[in-house]
C-alpha cells in the first residue's frame, strides 16, 4: 500500500477512487458513521409488510374441524389435572400417568421418556464444536430424573418421514391453572387430529416435565429424538434408577400401562414445532397471543411461520399478537421528535411523488423503535427466549406462543371459549404445516421484527452496519500508509548516490514495520482469550457471591495484563526508543483497526445484532483514539474536544460500564449492583452465547489498545 | 560483540523451536474438544488419518485398501503409518504414535528449510561479493533468513492445526522440503529421493523437477547471471591482477553456464528410486489389481476428482456445478491450467531456482483438486527464505489481514452452511474463493518483488562500474 501515496503517471480509475477515499479518510469516515447510525433509526420506516411467501401453506383456506366435542373432552383433563393438584396426596408421576391414559384413549402411541437434566456447564474448548459432543454430565443421581410424555399420532396419509412437534411445557410438581390450560388447548388439538384424514405428517406432542427448566426437558428429549448416545454411562445409570421407574407398573389402569412401549419412539424429521403456553390473565382487553422467536445466537425461525401465526390469528381467530418491546423506549420524547420529522418528510416526499410511500406515522415509528431495539437485544443477547430454541440447534423452525386470555381463567364460562379459539388456531397452523412439501426456505431467516407484521430483512438492515464498519478498513489504510511512508521519503531525493541506495536497503523494512505493532495487538488479543476463560476457573471456586466473583474477575485481568506487559515490556520501550516512534502509535492504530474490523465482521456473520450493537461502542473510539500527549501539547479548541469525546468514549466501550449505563438508562439507577455484570456474563456463558466470546475476545482487547494509544508516550 | 548476539540469536531460535514442540504435544492432549481432524480444512480424501486407518483395518482383513471408496493414498505410507493408527496407549488420546510421527515430521522439516536458507544465504553472498556489492551484503547479513523462515514455518497456524489435525500433509512437505535441500546443497540421492517420494504422495509435486534441476544446472538462488557477465567482461578488461578475485570470477564463469553432470547425476538418481518406490508399489499391489489399478485409485483420484466434497479449493463447488458431458473438458483445462504456467515462470526465474520451487507450490496449492492448509504452510515457510528480497514488497500488511480473516471466516461460513442451515455452499465458497485470490496477490507480489530487486542490484552494478571507470 505504500506505493499509493505516491502518485504514477497514469493509474486505472478504481485506484485513484482508492486513493481518494483513503486520502480524504476523515471526511469519508464521519458520513459513513452518521449514515450508518442514521440507517438504523430508519429501519422501522423501511420494514416491508409480511407477507407468505410458501404457496404451499396456504393458511386458513379450509374450514376449522375442531368441535365442541374436542374441547369438552379436554375440559375434563383441564379439570382432571387441577382436581389432582388439589387432592395432591398421589405421587408426582400421578399427572404422567393421567396425560399418558388421556394421550392412549385417543388412540396414539404413548412413551415416557427418562431424562437428567443438564446444567448449562460454560467450557471454553466447546464453542466451536458441532453440537453433538456436549457429554453426559458426571454426577447423575436418581433423584433428579425427569420425565416427558410423548405421544404420537401416525398420519393415515403420509409415510412417517416428516413429523410436526406440538410442546407443552408442564411441571407436575406445581400445576398452575394457566399449564393445565395449556396442555388442554394441546389435548383438544390432538384429539381432534386423531380423527383427521387430511393429515399427512405425523403429529408429536411432546408433554414437557419443566420441573428443571423447560428447555432442558426439550433440549433433552431431541437430543435422544436427533443423536442419540450410546455411552455405556447412560446405560448403567437407567439401570441403577430402575428402582424410580417401577412406579409404572403397578397403575390403577393395567389396560393402559402394560401396553405402553418402554423404548423410545420417534417419527420422522421435523417440519416444524410449536410450544405453546398459556399465561395469565393479559393486560389488553382482548384474548392476546405473544410470540417468541429467538433461539441462540441470535437464530430466527422461517419468517413464514410466524407470518401463519400472525395470519391466522388476527384474521381468523381475532386474537391479538404481540412480540417483545422495549417499554422504556416508548416515553422518550426524542423518539417521538425523530417520529414526527421521519413523518414529516414522508409527507414532503409523497406530495412530490405519490407514488413514494415513505413515512409512518410517528406513533407507530416510536413502536416500531421499541420492537425493533427489543428484537436487536434479544437476538445480540444469543440466549434463547424459550424452549423453542432447542429445536432450532437442530434446524427445526420453532416458536413459542404464550396465550392469554382477557378474563380469569378460573370463571367456567370463558373456558370452553378460550380452548376453542386457541385450539383453533394452532389446528389452523398445524393444517398449514401439514400441507408443506419441502422445508420451510421460502422465507427469510435473517430478519428484525418492527410488530407482528412487519420486518426488515438482511439485505436492508446490512446496509446501516456496512456504513458502521466502512471507514474502519479506509483509516487503517490510511494510517498505514502514513507510518510505512515516513522513511521513504528521503532515499528518494538523492536516490543517485550509492548511499542512498545503502540507506534505502536499511529504510526498506519499512513496509514490515507493522509486524511489530501486529505483535503487540495479538498481545492484546491473547490477553482478551485469558481473560475470558478466567470465569471458569472463577465458577470453580466454592462460596463466592456474585460480587466477589467479579471483583476477582477483574483482579485476576488486570494482574495478567500486567504480567503480559512485563513479559514483553522490553521490546516495547525498544520500539519507543526508536527513532520512528512518532509513527509508532499510527501504525499500532491501524492495526488495532484491522483487527476490530475482521473481529466484527466476523460476528455479524455468527449474530448480526450483537455485531450491530458492538459496531455502536467501539467503533468510534476506534476512530478517534489519539495519544492525549499529542492534544495537550496542542491545547486549542478541537483537541479539547478530542480529548473530552476520547475519555467519554473510552470509558463508555469498557463492557461493564456500557453495561450499567444501558441498565441504568433503561431500568432506573437505583437497583444496580455490582455483581449483576458478573450474572449476566454467568448466564451468557452458561447459553453457550457467542456474544460472549465477541466481548472476551473482540470488544474488550481492541477497547484496551485504544486505551493503550490513548495513553500513549510520544 | 556480534559473536555473543549471534549465539544469543541461536539460542533464542532453540528456545522457540522447542516452544513449538510443547505446544503441539499440549494441543495433541485435547482432540476430542478440537476435534480437528474431521475438519474440511485440514483433512482431505487423501490426507485424512480417519481414512488411512480404515484403509489399514482393509489390509489387515486381507482385502484391497482401495476397496469402497475410504483410502486414496500412498500404499507406502500405509505399511509406514497404518500399524501406528492400531496402536493405543492406555489413557491417552487415539493415534498419539500418529500425531508424534508427524510432530517430528513438522520439527524435521523446519531444520531442513534452515539448512537451506543457510546454503542460500552463503551462495548468495558469495555470487554478491562476486558481483561487487560488498555493501548489499551488510544489510542481508542482518536477516537470519533461514531461522526466520524455519520458525514461520514451525508457528505458523496452518502447520500447527495440519498437524495436530493429524494430516499427512506433513509428510508431503517434509519430502518436498528435502528435495528443495538436496538441490541446494548438491545432494543429487536425497533430491531425487524427496522428489520422488513427494510426487508419489501427492502427485503435484512433480512439477518441481524444474526448480531442481536448475538448482543442479545453475546453482542456487543469485542475481541474474547478465550481471555477472558483465561484472567478468569487465574484469577481464581492466585486468586487475588479484589472484583470490580471479579465482572467484573463474568460479562464478562456471556456475554462468549449465552444467549437465550434476544434473544427469541427479536424473539417474530419479530413476533408481522411482524404481525403486515402483518395485515396492507393485509387490504391495500384487494381490489387489496390480499397478494399473493403483494408479487408478491414487492418481487417477487426484486427476479427475471424484470426491466433491467441500474443501477450501475451488474445484469441487466448480464440478458439482458443471454438466457431466462438460466434465472432462474441464478437467483438462484446469490441470492444464497448472501445467501452462510452468514454462513462463521457469524462463523468467530461472536464476532463482528456490524463488521458482515457492512460486509453483503455490499455484499448484491453488489449483489443487483437494488442497488443504497443510499446502500453505509449506509455501508460507518457504516464503520465509526469501525475506531479505522480499523487504520491501506491497500489500503485506494487507495479505496478512486477508489471510487472518478468510481462516478465521472460512470455519464460521462452514459451520453455517452445515450446522446452522441459515447458509448456503455459497456462504463457504465465497471464502474459498477469496482465498485463491489472496494467493494469486501473493505469487503476483512476491514475484514483482523479486524481479525488482533483481532490477535494483542491476542499477546498483550498473552505477558501480560507471563510478569505476569514472
Amino acid at each position: 500500500m505504500a506505493e499509493i501515496a505516491e502518485p504514477k503517471l497514469k493509474q486505472r480509475p478504481i485506484v485513484r477512487l482508492g486513493i481518494f477515499l483513503i486520502s480524504h479518510s476523515l471526511f469519508v469516515s464521519i458520513v459513513c458513521f452518521t449514515a450508518g447510525v442514521l440507517a438504523l433509526l430508519l429501519l422501522p420506516v423501511l420494514a416491508k409488510n409480511t407477507y407468505i411467501s410458501e404457496n404451499a401453506l396456504m393458511p386458513g383456506s379450509a374450514n376449522n374441524m375442531l368441535s365442541s366435542h374436542d374441547t369438552s373432552v379436554a375440559n375434563k383433563l383441564v379439570k382432571d389435572l387441577t382436581d389432582l393438584k388439589l387432592r395432591s396426596r398421589g405421587s408426582e408421576f400421578d399427572s404422567q400417568k393421567l396425560i399418558a391414559q388421556y394421550m392412549f384413549d385417543l388412540g396414539a402411541e404413548v412413551t415416557h421418556h427418562k431424562f437428567y437434566p443438564q446444567s448449562n456447564q460454560f467450557h471454553p474448548l466447546h464453542f466451536f464444536t458441532s453440537p453433538d459432543s456436549g457429554n453426559i454430565g458426571k454426577n447423575i443421581s436418581c433423584s433428579s430424573l425427569g420425565i416427558n410424555t410423548v405421544g404420537i399420532i401416525r398420519a393415515p396419509r403420509g409415510d412417517g418421514k416428516e413429523a410436526i412437534v406440538l410442546v407443552t411445557p408442564y411441571n407436575s410438581m406445581k400445576v398452575g391453572v394457566e399449564e393445565a390450560f395449556s396442555l388442554g388447548i394441546a389435548y383438544s388439538v390432538f384429539s381432534l387430529l386423531t380423527r383427521a384424514t387430511w393429515l399427512a405428517k405425523d403429529i408429536i406432542w411432546l408433554v414437557a416435565d419443566s420441573q428443571y427448566g423447560e428447555y432442558s426437558a426439550v433440549a433433552a428429549w431431541l437430543t435422544e429424538y436427533q443423536a442419540p448416545t450410546f455411552s455405556r454411562a447412560h446405560i448403567v445409570n437407567s439401570e441403577t434408577c430402575r428402582e424410580s421407574n417401577i412406579v409404572y407398573k403397578h397403575g390403577q389402569k393395567p389396560n393402559a400401562e402394560e401396553k405402553l412401549y418402554d423404548g423410545f419412539r420417534r417419527a420422522g424429521t421435523m417440519a416444524a414445532a410449536l410450544v405453546i403456553k398459556v399465561a395469565k390473565q393479559s393486560d389488553y382487553f382482548e384474548d392476546t397471543v405473544n410470540i417468541y422467536a429467538e433461539a441462540s445466537n441470535g437464530q430466527m425461525p422461517n419468517l413464514d411461520l410466524i407470518n401463519i401465526v400472525n395470519y391466522l390469528a388476527v384474521h381468523k381467530q381475532g386474537l391479538q399478537i404481540k412480540v417483545s418491546k422495549m417499554w422504556s423506549l416508548l416515553n422518550y420524547r426524542w423518539l417521538y421528535t425523530l417520529g414526527v420529522v421521519f413523518e414529516s418528510l414522508g409527507q414532503i416526499a409523497r406530495s412530490l411523488n405519490p407514488q413514494w410511500k415513505f413515512g409512518i406515522p410517528a406513533t407507530e415509528y416510536v413502536e416500531g423503535t421499541a420492537t425493533l431495539a427489543s428484537s436487536l437485544y434479544y437476538q445480540g443477547l444469543g440466549v434463547p427466549t424459550g424452549p423453542h430454541g432447542a429445536f432450532r440447534d437442530y434446524q427445526v423452525d420453532a416458536i413459542t406462543l404464550e396465550i392469554s386470555s382477557k378474563v380469569p381463567l378460573t370463571k367456567m364460562a370463558r373456558r370452553n371459549e378460550f380452548l376453542i379459539r386457541g385450539g383453533k388456531l394452532i389446528e389452523g397452523v398445524v393444517r398449514s404445516v401439514n400441507n408443506l412439501l419441502e422445508k420451510f426456505h421460502q422465507s427469510f431467516f435473517l430478519y428484525l421484527l418492527t410488530s407482528p407484521s412487519k420486518f426488515v430483512s438482511v439485505g436492508v438492515y446490512m446496509i446501516s452496519f456496512a456504513l458502521l464498519v466502512a471507514p474502519l478498513p479506509i483509516v487503517a489504510a490510511y494510517l498505514h500508509v502514513e507510518a510505512s511512508d515516513f522513511g521513504s521519503i528521503q532515499p528518494k531525493e538523492k536516490s543517485a548516490s550509492q548511499a542512498s541506495s545503502a540507506s534505502k536497503m536499511n529504510v526498506n523494512f519499512d513496509s514490515w514495520k507493522w509486524l511489530k505493532s501486529a505483535r503487540k495487538v495479538f498481545a492484546f488479543h491473547l490477553w482478551g482469550g485469558v481473560v475470558s476463560v478466567l470465569p471458569y476457573f472463577i465458577s470453580q471456586m466454592p462460596n463466592l457471591t456474585a460480587k466477589t466473583s467479579f471483583i476477582v474477575w477483574i483482579l485476576l485481568s488486570v494482574f495478567s495484563l500486567l504480567v503480559s506487559y512485563m513479559i514483553s515490556g522490553p521490546s516495547f520501550s525498544e520500539a519507543a526508543a526508536s527513532q520512528s516512534q512518532k509513527k509508532e502509535w499510527a501504525s499500532l492504530k491501524s492495526v488495532t483497526i484491522s483487527a476490530a474490523f475482521i473481529g466484527l465482521s466476523l460476528t455479524s456473520v455468527i449474530n448480526f445484532a450483537t455485531a450491530e450493537i458492538g459496531a455502536l461502542l467501539i467503533v468510534p473510539i476506534c476512530l478517534m483514539a489519539r495519544p492525549l500527549k499529542l492534544d495537550i501539547k496542542a491545547s486549542n479548541l478541537i483537541s479539547l474536544m478530542r480529548i473530552t469525546s476520547n475519555l467519554v468514549l473510552g470509558f463508555i466501550g469498557f463492557p461493564p460500564a456500557t453495561y450499567f449505563l444501558l441498565k441504568g438508562v433503561f431500568e432506573g439507577y437505583s437497583g444496580i449492583n455490582v455483581g449483576d455484570f458478573w450474572e449476566w456474563l454467568e448466564s451468557l456463558w452458561a447459553w453457550n452465547s457467542a456474544t460472549y466470546l465477541y466481548i472476551g475476545l473482540v470488544h474488550l482487547p481492541c477497547w484496551a489498545l485504544c486505551i493503550h494509544i490513548l495513553f500513549h508516550h510520544c | 560483540m556480534r559473536e555473543s548476539k549471534g549465539s544469543a540469536k541461536i539460542r533464542w531460535f532453540w528456545i522457540w523451536v522447542t516452544a513449538s514442540l510443547i505446544f503441539r504435544l499440549i494441543l495433541i492432549y485435547f482432540p476430542k474438544s478440537l476435534n480437528l481432524s474431521s475438519r474440511p480444512e485440514v483433512s482431505t480424501p487423501l490426507t485424512s488419518i480417519r481414512r488411512l486407518a480404515e484403509g489399514y483395518w482393509l489390509k489387515q482383513s486381507s482385502l484391497s485398501p482401495y476397496a469402497g471408496s475410504m483410502y486414496h493414498g500412498s500404499p507406502l505410507l500405509l505399511t509406514l503409518l497404518g500399524p501406528l493408527t492400531v496402536r493405543r496407549v492406555e489413557g491417552q488420546p487415539d493415534h498419539l504414535l500418529c500425531s508424534l510421527v508427524l510432530v517430528i515430521a513438522d520439527v524435521v522439516t523446519a531444520m531442513l528449510i534452515r539448512a537451506a536458507g543457510q546454503s542460500l544465504k552463503m551462495s548468495s553472498s558469495s555470487s554478491l561479493k562476486s558481483v561487487g556489492l560488498h555493501h548489499v551484503l551488510e544489510y542481508s547479513e542482518v536477516l537470519p533468513s533461514g531461522d526466520i523462515a524455519a520458525l514461520v514455518y514451525l508457528w505458523n497456524p496452518f502447520t500447527v492445526v495440519a498437524c495436530v489435525g493429524l494430516s499427512t500433509s506433513a509428510i508431503e512437505n517434509l519430502m518436498i522440503v528435502l528435495s528443495l535441500y538436496g538441490g541446494c546443497t548438491r545432494q543429487a540421492p536425497l533430491a531425487a529421493f524427496g522428489w520422488v517420494m513427494a510426487t508419489h504422495l501427492s502427485l503435484y509435486p512433480a512439477i518441481l523437477i524444474i526448480p531442481v534441476v536448475l538448482l543442479f544446472g545453475y546453482g542456487p538462488d543469485a542475481p541474474p547471471r547478465k550481471l555477472l557477465r558483465q561484472r567478468t567482461k569487465f574484469d577481464n578488461s581492466s585486468s586487475i591482477d588479484n589472484s583470490s578475485v580471479e579465482k572467484d570470477v573463474k568460479n562464478q564463469l562456471r556456475e554462468l553456464n549449465f552444467s549437465w553432470k550434476p544434473v544427469l547425476h541427479f536424473l539417474f538418481w530419479i530413476l533408481l528410486w522411482s524404481s525403486y518406490v515402483l518395485v515396492l508399489c507393485g509387490i504391495y499391489a500384487r494381490q489387489h489389481g496390480g499397478l494399473k489399478e493403483l494408479f487408478r485409485r491414487t492418481y487417477g483420484f487426484i486427476l479427475t476428482i471424484p470426491d466433491l466434497s467441500p474443501n477450501i479449493g475451488v474445484l469441487w463447488y466448480f464440478f458439482a456445478e458443471v454438466f457431466d458431458f462438460f466434465r472432462n473438458f474441464f478437467l483438462i483445462v484446469f490441470h492444464g491450467n497448472v501445467l501452462l504456467m510452468i514454462v513462463p515462470l521457469a524462463l523468467r526465474l530461472n536464476h532463482r531456482p528456490c524463488f521458482l520451487a515457492f512460486v509453483y507450490t503455490v499455484v499448484a496449492c491453488m489449483l489443487k483438486s483437494y488442497p488443504s492448509v497443510g499446502d500453505s504452510a509449506l509455501y508460507l515457510g518457504i516464503l520465509g527464505l526469501f525475506a531479505y528480497e522480499l523487504s520491501d514488497m506491497k500489500f503485506s500488511f494487507f495479505l496478512f489481514c486477508g489471510y487472518v480473516g478468510v481462516s478465521l471466516l472460512s470455519p464460521v461460513m462452514h459451520n453455517l452452511w452445515i450446522w446452522r442451515g441459515t447458509g448456503n455452499a455459497n456462504f463457504y465458497f465465497a471464502t474459498a474463493i477469496a482465498y485463491a485470490c489472496l494467493q494469486l496477490i501473493l505469487v503476483v507480489e512476491s514475484v514483482s518483488a523479486i524481479l525488482n530487486h533483481d532490477r535494483m542490484l542491476t542499477k546498483l552494478t550498473g552505477a558501480k562500474l560507471q563510478d569505476v571507470k569514472a
